[in-house]
């Protein structure tokens, strides 16, 4: 744990960039087709509810991240292999997004480039960031905060203009009835993105007023998944049924139709732009997530000598995760949901709850 | 000083990684495709067109003489695979085809007949390639005619192409603006089928492709959009022309002005009427679980052209004229809706619209929907407004008493 403050706001800054991260890119609920925004409402709603378990364990234990609080309530022996499987998790997931940023940038521009290269780039910038510490994660997340809003209005205003959008593109609603809809809602955005605010359990002891934290990071979560929403009716809207299920990046189709004013065309750079700003954040977190972890459970007092080998750690197993694309996204659509994501961000949390809610129970009646 | 020294080499060190040396493309090592043409191959499935821009030679005065004074240069080359064609030409052509300004492919109507989807996908996958390049079908010549004429008052050919086939589609409405991406929607959806614009190279073929065509002032070959192409699941069926195709392009809402000529009295042409602008919208509704298809148009123009005594000055006058307009118009389009019917091809989306307001009978119909489409009842409500005659009032005709 280090000697970290952060305000009310840069931890809501924090959550909207976290959640909207590789969220926007990707074509999230996908294979509800047309009402893939209904399913992330579903997944918003859930996700809301599920933040609500890590908000009463957070009430608790309010000075102390996950790693430790899992010990107090399970014991020091079982605590410890939880909180180092939290770790691995953490890590994997930073692997995951890292992984993705990579693949984006290989696919569409940079074609030729070894992966290695890009994710190079991208965990070197990370790594000096948590070096510094979190609280310059959350200023740097401050200032981007305000570039990405503008951004995105003016990819919106762009779109608009430009004459995309197709409403009728939206409809019939609900054509395949609510199965693909709660399907998809179950197993893909409950947990991505919304379900990963578990990583905050690990930062909000940071937080300077205590008081603030359910509104701030609910606030945020409802933020981002508004607009996480808006860009899925977006992109249908504007691409039609069939290229949002067959797009690998939705939002970089949309983008690239934009033609005005007959030099006003191919905007993809906007798009690569909020790319490495949504996966930076998400990576840091994820990474700063892990790193803390480690030095709680391994009782290292300077956590920032570990951010580098953990780094290197994080940029080879984005290389060795999967061999291909279509590993990389079958692996993350239908196993790691199902084996990873549940366990880790809603059956072991409800569980430690009913622990900790019974021994709280126990502490106040032999305080009373 | 020593962290000074460090810091310094640091910086040198990072300096390579800001050239994104492993993407690099200089500019002198790049061809720019400007359009593509795609033929049927003797001994291969497909022979491909290239049209590279020379960007020394365009902007230098028009038509200066001599073969270096040419904007384009055009490569050949063959394969099995669109890909496997591409490759291909790098044993011509001296620099990396560069795609990101290709604006128009050129497809002719031998591959349309059977082969086109063979070409969409390496089109529709490739990063550099653009989703809103223009799709044409080559009538009555080859593509590679098409890819190799120079034009006159458009120094690349290309642009020729897309500005005519938006500023058609703005004054005459017997074509659109087809890119490869609405094509793919239309070809995909089971509701809709896909059509493309047809492109014509008019005159002494032989003629085309040299400078001395540029020095008349009529050159002895030009390119003209000529019809529309209809498809049915990606394979050419039919030419719709003129009249007709208009229909089709208004259906879809696409269409902003065009000529409307309309007796009068006795005079088989005597007025001509400019609409200026239109709206169009079509709906459905089920009358015994049958769909029914309404369209209807609403729009307003001017008089353009009075070739006979007439009193503009009264408004009853125009009032007739107006329901004359209508008439004409709603003709057109029950025109253009028979020819697709004939052809059996929905190119209008109707199968759409159904699919949208009763998914539970489009299921059940979509599976012979051409069938449906051919025996589909349609109504056509036009609403014309004559806004204003131009800047006189009654036409000569009246003056002259005749």
């Amino acid at each position: 744990m280090e000697n970290a403050k952060i305000k009310a706001y840069q931890l809501f800054v924090l959550v909207v960039l976290f959640e909207m991260g590789s969220a926007i890119l990707v074509g999230l609920g996908a294979e509800a087709k047309q009402d893939a925004w209904m399913s992330i409402l579903l997944g918003l709603g859930g996700g809301l509810a599920v933040f609500l378990i890590y908000y009463q364990l957070y009430k608790y234990y309010q000075d102390i991240p996950l790693t430790s609080y899992v010990q107090k309530i399970t014991g020091k022996w079982i605590g410890r292999i939880i909180g180092v499987s939290y770790i691995i998790y953490f890590l994997y997931s930073a692997a995951r997004v890292l992984r993705d940023f990579g693949e984006l940038l290989t696919s569409t521009i940079y074609t030729t480039t070894p992966l290695i290269v890009i994710n190079c780039l991208m965990i070197f910038t990370i790594i000096y960031g948590i070096h510094k510490g979190f609280e310059v994660i959350a200023r740097v997340g401050e200032l981007f905060f305000i570039l990405v809003y503008m951004m995105a209005l003016v990819g919106f205003c762009l779109i608009m203009f430009s004459g995309l959008i197709h409403p009728e593109n939206l409809r019939p609603v609900l054509e395949n009835g609510w199965k693909p809809v709660l399907k998809t809602f179950l197993m893909e955005t409950i947990n991505f993105p919304f379900g990963e605010m578990i990583v905050f359990t690990m930062v909000l002891p940071y937080l300077n007023d205590a008081k603030k934290a359910k509104w701030v990071c609910m606030g945020g979560m409802v933020l981002s998944g508004i607009n996480i929403t808006i860009t899925a009716v977006i992109n249908v809207a504007s691409l039609g049924t069939d290229l949002f299920t067959r797009a690998p990046f939705p939002l970089l189709s949309t983008i690239s139709k934009i033609q005005l004013a007959n030099f006003i065309e191919r905007l993809d750079v906007l798009f690569m732009l909020y790319l490495v700003i949504g996966g930076f954040f998400k990576i840091s977190i994820f990474f700063y997530a892990a790193v803390a972890g480690t030095a709680d459970i391994f009782g290292f007092k300077n956590q920032t000598k570990l951010s580098f080998p953990m780094g290197a750690l994080v940029l080879f197993s984005s290389i060795t995760i999967a061999s291909n694309y279509s590993e990389h996204i079958k692996e993350g659509l239908k196993i790691v949901p199902i084996y990873i994501h549940w366990p880790f961000q809603i059956l072991i949390p409800s569980f430690l709850l009913i622990i900790a809610f019974f021994k709280n129970r126990r502490k106040q009646k032999e305080q009373s | 000083m020593k962290k000074g020294l460090i810091i310094v080499s640091l910086l040198f060190m990072l300096m390579p990684l800001l050239s994104a040396c492993w993407n690099q493309k200089e500019l002198t090592d790049l061809a720019f495709v400007m359009a593509l043409g795609i033929d049927k191959g003797k001994d291969k499935k497909f022979k491909l067109s290239f049209q590279l821009v020379n960007p020394g030679n365009v902007t230098t005065g028009q038509g200066s003489g001599g073969g270096q004074g040419l904007p384009i240069a055009v490569y050949r080359s063959t394969g099995d695979t669109i890909t496997e064609a591409a490759r291909n030409a790098t044993r011509k052509v001296s620099r990396r085809l560069y795609y990101a300004h290709t604006n128009v492919v050129v497809v002719s109507e031998k591959i349309a007949k059977k082969d086109l989807l063979y070409i969409l996908d390496a089109l529709d996958r490739d990063p550099e390639f653009r989703t809103t390049t223009e799709m044409v079908i080559a009538r009555g010549c080859t593509a590679e005619d098409i890819v190799t004429t120079l034009t006159i008052l458009d120094r690349l050919p290309v642009n020729k192409i897309t500005k005519q086939l938006k500023a058609s589609q703005a004054m005459l409405g017997e074509n659109m603006s087809v890119s490869i991406d609405d094509y793919l929607s239309a070809l995909v959806s089971k509701g809709k089928q896909p059509f493309l614009n047809g492109y014509s190279l008019i005159g002494i073929k032989s003629k085309a492709r040299k400078a001395e065509n540029l020095q008349k002032t009529t050159t002895d070959a030009f390119l003209s959009s000529n019809g529309l192409a209809i498809f049915h699941d990606g394979n050419f069926r039919g030419w719709v022309d003129d009249d007709k195709a208009r229909g089709i392009v208004w259906i879809q809402n696409k269409l902003k002005s065009t000529d409307i000529v309309i007796p009068w009295k006795e005079k088989k042409k005597a007025l001509v009427v400019a609409p200026i602008r239109s709206i169009t919208k079509v709906s459905v509704h089920f009358v015994n679980q049958k769909p029914e298809i309404d369209i209807a148009i609403n729009s307003e123009g001017w008089v353009s052209e009075a070739n006979t005594v007439i009193d503009l000055n009264n408004p009853v006058i125009i009032e007739k004229i107006d329901k004359l307009v209508e008439k004409e118009i709603s003709r057109q389009i029950l025109d253009s809706v028979h020819a697709a019917q004939k052809l059996k091809c929905d190119i209008f989306g109707f199968g759409d619209k159904v699919h949208i307001t009763n998914p539970i009978l489009w299921k059940k119909v979509q599976g012979n929907w051409d069938e449906k489409f051919a025996s589909l009842k349609v109504n056509v409500t036009t609403d014309f407004y004559v806004r204003r005659e131009g800047i006189r009032t009654l036409p000569f005709w009246s003056s002259m008493g005749k």
